[in-house]
């Protein structure tokens, strides 16, 4: 693997009485979707403020292409917080500018810049209105192009779909990927995990302030074992209950008449599973060895008590 | 330093673009003029001359002069065509002066008959001149200016009056009595400047007030700006391209350019209004000279270059420290109580410039000179009664610079932590462990 774009080595930040972070180590690799995963208060948003520079970390040491982080690299990261806020009484174009300005940009060319992107996200005739006139989804998106218009290397995001309805936040979605495919970084943080399974190449998922998962997606899911398998049969529904609750093949089984989502039992796999139902002849119609969801994954590795938490979050 | 300007141009453009500094900067001539024209208007206006009868119990000719020359007062000097006093003389025999005064008294303000009503009673009896005791009863002897116009009538008479008893010819009393011409020069270098020194003092007096009202007002339109941004959450966006420096910095000028223009713009109007103040005194009826009354300041550039100066150095020093309290609290609620040492510092500052009036070229005016937070207000005016020497000017203007560098260590410091802190306004104890800690 070539050198990381970003690098955090056991780091640890307290605040008086508790610690937000706990010796967390990640590797964010160049170009490619990382995912920062975890519920609320497991301490995304210190970590980023972190490799902002805007806190500094009490213990470990963070790199940046390959440099101890430092105010130096801000003109090349686009950040956008997880509390939105821009100027109410500016202008859009001009509001824009200003950001372009605060990240070393040519008044001129921020200028250019911004109206090119706002024009590409459906805001082209907004340039001169007061950021106060345009609705909520509106300014997220300006925020969103201030956050972009540098052309940073590294682009680091705090729950950017937080409260975006499902259209701006497909719009947003597809720049983000698009600008992954063009070679630039992009770390975001979110605590929906479905959000992350579809788009991230990479994840760390923390807890508590530590870290609990990293890994590719893939690697991740394939690390935590296609143990499950959804399945569809014709006939026979009692020698296919028979077959489902025998523990040695199955350990849960979630039964919805003519077909069923089960979980194998240890040490077995899907294939004696199968031949158990081929001979019991119940017209199967499909068997699928299904990869297990990130939410689960995670339900799995932090407990039930945070799962509760993410739980309450996704349903807000 | 790119990025500084960008703050300086966005706190400058968004403050100039908006309703209130128009309202504000067209306002203030519009209340300086007002403030010209007022008096202008109210002279003009016809003030009933005040009904006083002149209660005559003495001997000889005194009381008979003295209603005269009341008679002969005039409100305004120059056309003399508005008596200050309708004047009724009334001699009595002492034996019944006590019956006719507590009668005319009586009269006196009375409201039920408002034509008839009298405004006082000058009482003169045989001691008058010996004991110099003239009694008025009246009621407006709570006005300054009216009492103090009916005893300069009253001196010169009972002097004259009794010079002549004495056997002095009545001219020779007359000239003897003419008042005197005191004229002031100033002298600044060992030159006569030709200001009056009532002009530099109202000049000393101008600069101080409008560098106080600046300070508060613009020092407070920064603290609620740092407080908006950050219930605005635009700070988090900020905070990860500027350095809290950056941001500090750039905020005080840009806000600090914005007051500058706005006194520039009074300043101008001021100077129109003042060399032009005859004619626009015509256009309203009265005539030039009650303008050429007013001490007009001469303000010389090298004055001008001074107080600019620690205008500036002033507006730094205050504006940071007001900018580090807004950081520090998270509505603007918060900041009410939170910025009074500083506003009490302001007040102090304009304190002691009238302490030193009395003597500002003394030891107690050369060491306000040097403490940061006094200087703004005390240099210019000691500058303004008599050029400093470069050497004492120099000072006073690096203890200012050292005291911004501090204030704006400690307010980056402050700025730094406060700006990301919600919630629960920082006490006092958490300020000093920012500020350790920074």
């Amino acid at each position: 693997m070539p050198d990381p774009l970003l690098r955090l080595d056991r780091v640890v930040k307290r605040f008086s009485g508790h610690t937000a972070v706990r010796s967390l180590s990640m590797s964010v690799p160049s170009g490619g979707i990382f995912g920062l995963l975890g519920p609320n208060g497991a301490g995304k948003t210190t970590t980023i403020r972190m490799i902002m520079n805007i806190l500094t970390p009490d213990e470990g040491t963070i790199t940046l292409f390959g440099e101890p982080a430092s105010r130096a690299h801000a003109d090349r990261i686009g950040f956008l917080p997880e509390e939105r806020g821009l100027y109410r009484k500016m202008e859009v174009l001009d509001h824009l500018a200003f950001l372009g300005e605060t990240k070393g940009l040519r008044r001129r060319e921020a200028q250019t810049r911004g109206r090119a992107w706002l024009e590409r996200l459906g805001l082209g005739d907004w340039t001169k209105h007061r950021v106060e006139d345009l609705s909520k989804g509106m300014q997220q998106k300006v925020q969103f192009i201030g956050t972009l218009l540098h052309d940073p290397a590294l682009i680091v995001l705090d729950e950017p779909f937080s409260g975006l309805d499902p259209v701006n936040s497909k719009v947003m979605k597809d720049v983000v990927v698009e600008l992954a495919r063009q070679g630039r970084t992009v770390l975001f943080s979110t605590h929906i995990m479905e959000q992350a399974e579809r788009m991230c190449d990479h994840i760390v998922i923390i807890a508590r302030g530590e870290k609990v998962v990293d890994g590719a997606v893939a690697d991740v899911k394939r690390e935590a074992g296609a143990r499950h398998v959804r399945l569809t049969f014709t006939r026979n529904r009692d020698a296919a209950r028979r077959v489902l609750l025998d523990r040695a093949l199955v350990l849960r089984a979630e039964d919805h008449g003519a077909s069923a989502e089960v979980e194998l039992a240890p040490g077995t796999d899907g294939e004696r599973l199968l031949r158990a139902l081929v001979s019991a002849d119940v017209g199967l119609s499909q068997f699928a060895i299904v990869e297990p969801s990130l939410e689960s994954i995670f339900i799995a590795k932090v407990g039930p008590a945070a799962a509760t938490a993410v739980a309450e979050v996704t349903g807000a | 330093m790119h990025k500084i300007l960008a703050v300086i141009r966005r706190e400058f453009m968004t403050r100039v673009h908006t309703r209130a500094f128009v309202i504000g900067t067209v306002l203030g001539p519009l209340l300086m003029g007002f403030m010209f024209v007022l008096p202008i208007l109210l002279s003009r206006r016809e003030t009933a001359p005040k009904q006083i009868v002149v209660l005559d119990a003495a001997r000889g000719e005194f009381g008979r002069l003295t209603a005269e020359r009341l008679r002969g007062e005039m409100r305004d000097t120059v056309t003399r065509t508005r008596p200050r006093y309708r004047i009724t003389h009334l001699a009595v025999n002492p034996g019944s002066l006590q019956r006719v005064r507590d009668s005319l008294v009586a009269l006196t303000g009375s409201a039920s008959e408002p034509t008839r009503a009298l405004d006082g009673v000058l009482v003169i009896d045989d001691t008058t001149l010996s004991s110099g005791r003239i009694q008025y009863l009246g009621v407006n002897v709570g006005s300054p200016a009216d009492m103090s116009a009916l005893r300069r009538a009253l001196d010169p008479l009972v002097k004259s009056a009794r010079l002549t008893e004495a056997g002095v010819d009545p001219i020779v009393v007359m000239g003897a009595l003419r008042p005197i011409d005191f004229q002031t020069l100033k002298v600044s270098e060992g030159r006569v400047t030709g200001d009056s020194g009532e002009a530099s003092f109202l000049l000393a007096y101008v600069m101080s007030f409008m560098l106080y009202f600046a300070l508060l007002l613009y020092g407070i339109q920064v603290m609620s700006s740092v407080v908006e941004e950050k219930s605005s959450r635009i700070m988090e966006v900020l905070v990860s391209s500027l350095t809290p420096f950056q941001m500090l910095l750039g905020k005080v000028v840009g806000v600090g350019l914005v007051a500058l223009l706005q006194i520039a713009i009074w300043a101008g109007t001021a100077m129109v209004l003042t060399t032009f103040g005859g004619q626009i005194a015509t256009l309203f009826g009265a005539s030039p000279a009650t303008v050429s009354d007013l001490p007009l300041p001469a303000v010389s550039p090298d004055m001008l270059i001074v107080f600019l100066l620690f205008f500036s150095l002033g507006f730094l020093f205050f504006a940071a420290a007001y900018a580090a309290v807004g950081s520090m609290c998270s509505t603007v609620q918060e900041t009410q109580q939170s910025h009074t040492p500083i506003t009490l510092l302001i007040a102090a500052g304009l304190f002691c410039m009238f302490a030193l009036l009395s003597e500002p070229a003394g030891p107690l005016a050369r060491t306000l000179s040097l403490v940061p937070f006094v200087a703004p207000f005390v240099t210019p005016v000691r500058y303004s009664f008599a050029p400093l020497p470069w050497t004492e000017l120099l000072a006073s203007t690096v203890a200012m610079i050292l005291g911004i560098l501090g204030v704006i260590w400690i307010a980056a410091r402050i700025y730094r932590v406060g700006i990301l802190s919600y919630g629960k306004k920082a006490s006092f104890r958490d300020v000093v462990r920012w500020v350790r800690e920074g």
